[in-house]
């Protein structure tokens, strides 16, 4: 009798325990850990096809607060200049030739690959997605979170977080049906200064792109807050004037 | 496809390919290890960007149709036409603290059995003082692109007609005085923006504007409410009619965008062909709208709609009675008076690019499909929806080679001859252009 009370209780503590788990609280802190809240950044975005042949595009890109962020093409020369611009769920698209901003959205690419807008135009986990489910396996923590709404590219992630870190560590993106869109790999931990401490290479594949990879290389992260009014429609062909 | 012009357009594009393509590759040969030096883009004082474009392309002609006289003026009637093209665009920017001088300009040789033409123009160039992030102040000559629209912009009320065959072209702008004030703010009004303009129009500045003797002035009042793009714009009566306007674009999940404009002219004068052969003077108060959606498929498949109303335009009757001046004008029996009276009417709105009244814009493109990476084939349809006639354009875009865009693209014509695209003076064009960025 004694012991089928124990294994009562502890069917009854299991899931106490689990919820003891902060899911929310370690989606922010791996946010944090990945970016400051507001910082400047310049990257390197490489697609590579299975011949070993590759495109790569170089971007500048602000970011203040939870939901905003803005990206300038340094290279190549074909796409030099153009800029994308993210408010929340608002995106938008300008090329210099243009001469205007339009309105893009998140699941489309402006450079093509494996990559698409809401890659590059990432603002935090924790703003696009709940978390619906939290567990420990070995040294990470694993996370599934749901899209909060329709307009985020992803319906649902699975993440593995490096439990002394806080940092992820795979991150694999399914669609509304249930099918893997795409692995984004975190790896080469390197300190950026000023306390940021982060992965500088995220490599992606996609099961909808065999044999092909993106690679996104991390050479520059700061701190840097910079007025709201960078964020708007009428400074996306002057976001080069914040570069020093 | 033999003829000289063609072979030395395709000269063109095939010394761009052999000699230029390899070293735009370098990273293909590269090792499979990563590397970014921030050195590589080191932020300069001045930028200079641009390209260099060569394109050869088949024309199948109309020699019988209304729009062949004005379009080829003088020449003989023929059935084929093969054009070679090289061309540049050239844009810098060199910055001084607050002080940006910026310019933009773009230059072409065209060749062909009927003409050699070179074209050089300043697209843009002027000075740009940016006290803050949220105020800047512009003069020089300027494109100011107002409007959502993808293939027309009811509401462009200070640029030059785009061309809804390339609306992503380079347009050239006029000169200008502008400032641009925005404030971003949390709440559902998220950013407002102002942009006034003054626009001078003399007999040396600005002189394709409108009548001579004016300072045009215009708004635009911007606003970015509840996810919504909002313009409110206006032009003050000078050397064009008062025309004010909005327009709006707003996203709808990760897939759909509309968006929409509607523009008034206030006392706008037009000249109108009638059927008895007068020509009358209308001032009436036209309204232009434009509709569209953009939505991207599962597949990656983008699709783009849109239906635009033109006030200023001419139903297909008015069409039908131009053409049939035309006819009888460029006729064996037709006279100086009638042929100046058709020139002088094609230059007042009926030689417009679209002078039809209303018309559907259909464009599917899809990003890599059948796993061809920087493969982009598109198909876009133009239709005159009052008289029937209608365009297609299938095109296949290849950016695989760093710095290299490749286009193919074949344009068909179809209608009655009386109609806007069965009058045209070509039925059909077949064009390859290699265009080399720097």
């Amino acid at each position: 009798m004694n012991l089928i009370r124990r294994l009562l209780l502890l069917c009854a503590l299991a899931p106490a325990a689990a919820l003891a788990l902060d899911g929310p609280a370690i989606l922010a802190k791996m946010d944090r850990n990945l970016e400051p809240e507001n910082y400047e950044m310049t990257r390197k975005l490489i697609n590579e096809e299975p011949d070993g042949k590759r495109k790569e595009f170089v971007l500048y890109s602000v970011k203040k607060g939870r939901d905003k962020v803005a990206a300038l093409f340094l290279q190549p020369a074909s796409d030099k200049g153009r800029s994308t611009l993210r408010q929340g769920d608002n995106m938008w698209l300008y090329l210099p030739n243009v001469g205007k901003p339009v309105r893009i959205t998140s699941l489309q690419s402006v450079i093509g690959g494996v990559f698409n807008n809401a890659d590059i135009l990432r603002v935090d986990y924790a703003e696009e997605y709940e978390v619906t489910a939290a567990s420990e396996q070995g040294d990470a923590y694993l996370l599934e979170v749901k899209a909060k709404t329709g307009a985020v590219a992803y319906d649902r992630l699975k993440l593995t977080v490096d439990k002394k870190t806080v940092l992820p560590t795979v991150i694999e993106a399914y669609a509304a049906s249930g099918m893997l869109v795409k692995t984004l790999r975190f790896k080469d931990i390197k300190d950026f200064g000023a306390g940021i401490r982060r992965p500088a290479t995220v490599e992606t594949d996609s099961p909808l792109y065999k044999g092909y990879k993106s690679v996104m290389l991390y050479a520059a992260v700061k701190k840097r807050d910079v007025p709201d009014e960078v964020f708007t429609l009428s400074f996306m062909p002057r976001l080069e004037e914040l570069r020093k | 496809m033999t003829h000289g012009a063609l072979r030395r357009g395709l000269g063109i594009a095939l010394a761009f390919l052999t000699t230029l393509v390899p070293s735009a590759l370098p990273s293909a040969a590269r090792a499979a290890d990563y590397s970014f030096d921030l050195a590589e883009i080191e932020a300069k004082p001045y930028q200079i960007s641009g390209f260099v474009e060569g394109k050869a392309e088949h024309l199948r002609l109309r020699p019988d149709a209304s729009l062949y006289p004005l379009s080829f003026p003088g020449q003989p009637p023929r059935e084929t036409l093969d054009r070679g093209t090289a061309s540049f665009e050239l844009a810098g920017k060199l910055k001084h603290d607050k002080l940006t001088g910026y310019a933009r300009a773009s230059g072409s040789a065209a060749h062909d059995a009927f003409d050699t033409l070179n074209a050089a123009r300043l697209l843009e160039g002027g000075l740009r003082i940016s006290p803050a992030e949220g105020l800047s102040f512009d003069l020089g000559k300027q494109v100011q692109r107002w409007g959502k629209g993808y293939a027309w912009n009811p509401v462009a009320f200070f640029e030059r007609p785009k061309d809804a065959n390339d609306p992503q072209t380079s347009l050239e702008g006029f000169v200008m005085a502008s400032a641009d004030w925005v404030r971003s703010s949390p709440g559902p009004l998220a950013a407002v923006g102002f942009t006034p303009v003054v626009l001078p129009v003399s007999s040396d500045v600005n002189r394709d504007y409108g009548a001579t003797g004016h300072v045009n002035l215009g708004a635009k009042l911007y606003l970015l409410f509840e996810d919504t793009d909002i313009d409110l714009l206006w032009a003050a009566k000078g050397s064009r009619p008062q025309r004010f306007g909005v327009d709006f674009s707003r996203n709808f999940g990760a897939k759909l965008e509309l968006h929409g404009e509607w523009a008034r002219s206030i006392g706008a004068t037009r000249r109108v062909l009638g059927a008895d052969g007068t020509v009358l003077s209308e001032t009436q108060n036209l309204d232009s709208w434009l509709f569209g959606a953009r939505y991207l498929t599962d597949s990656e498949v983008t699709w783009i709609a849109e239906l635009y109303r033109n006030g200023t335009g001419f139903d297909e009757t008015q069409l039908a009675t131009f053409f049939r001046l035309l006819d009888e004008a460029f006729s064996a029996g037709g006279g100086t008076q009638a042929q100046a009276l058709a020139q002088a009417l094609a230059q007042a709105g009926y030689g417009r690019v679209n002078p039809g009244q209303q018309y559907a814009y259909l464009r599917m493109s899809a990003k890599d499909p059948f796993d061809w990476l920087y493969f982009n084939p598109a198909l876009t349809l133009i239709a005159n929806l009052g008289d029937r006639s209608w365009q297609v354009t299938p095109e296949l875009v290849y950016t695989g080679w760093q710095n290299v865009e490749l286009r193919a693209r074949a344009v068909l014509l179809n209608g009655d001859p009386l109609s806007e695209y069965g009058a045209k003076a070509v039925e059909r064009r077949l064009e390859l252009r290699l265009r080399l960025y720097f």
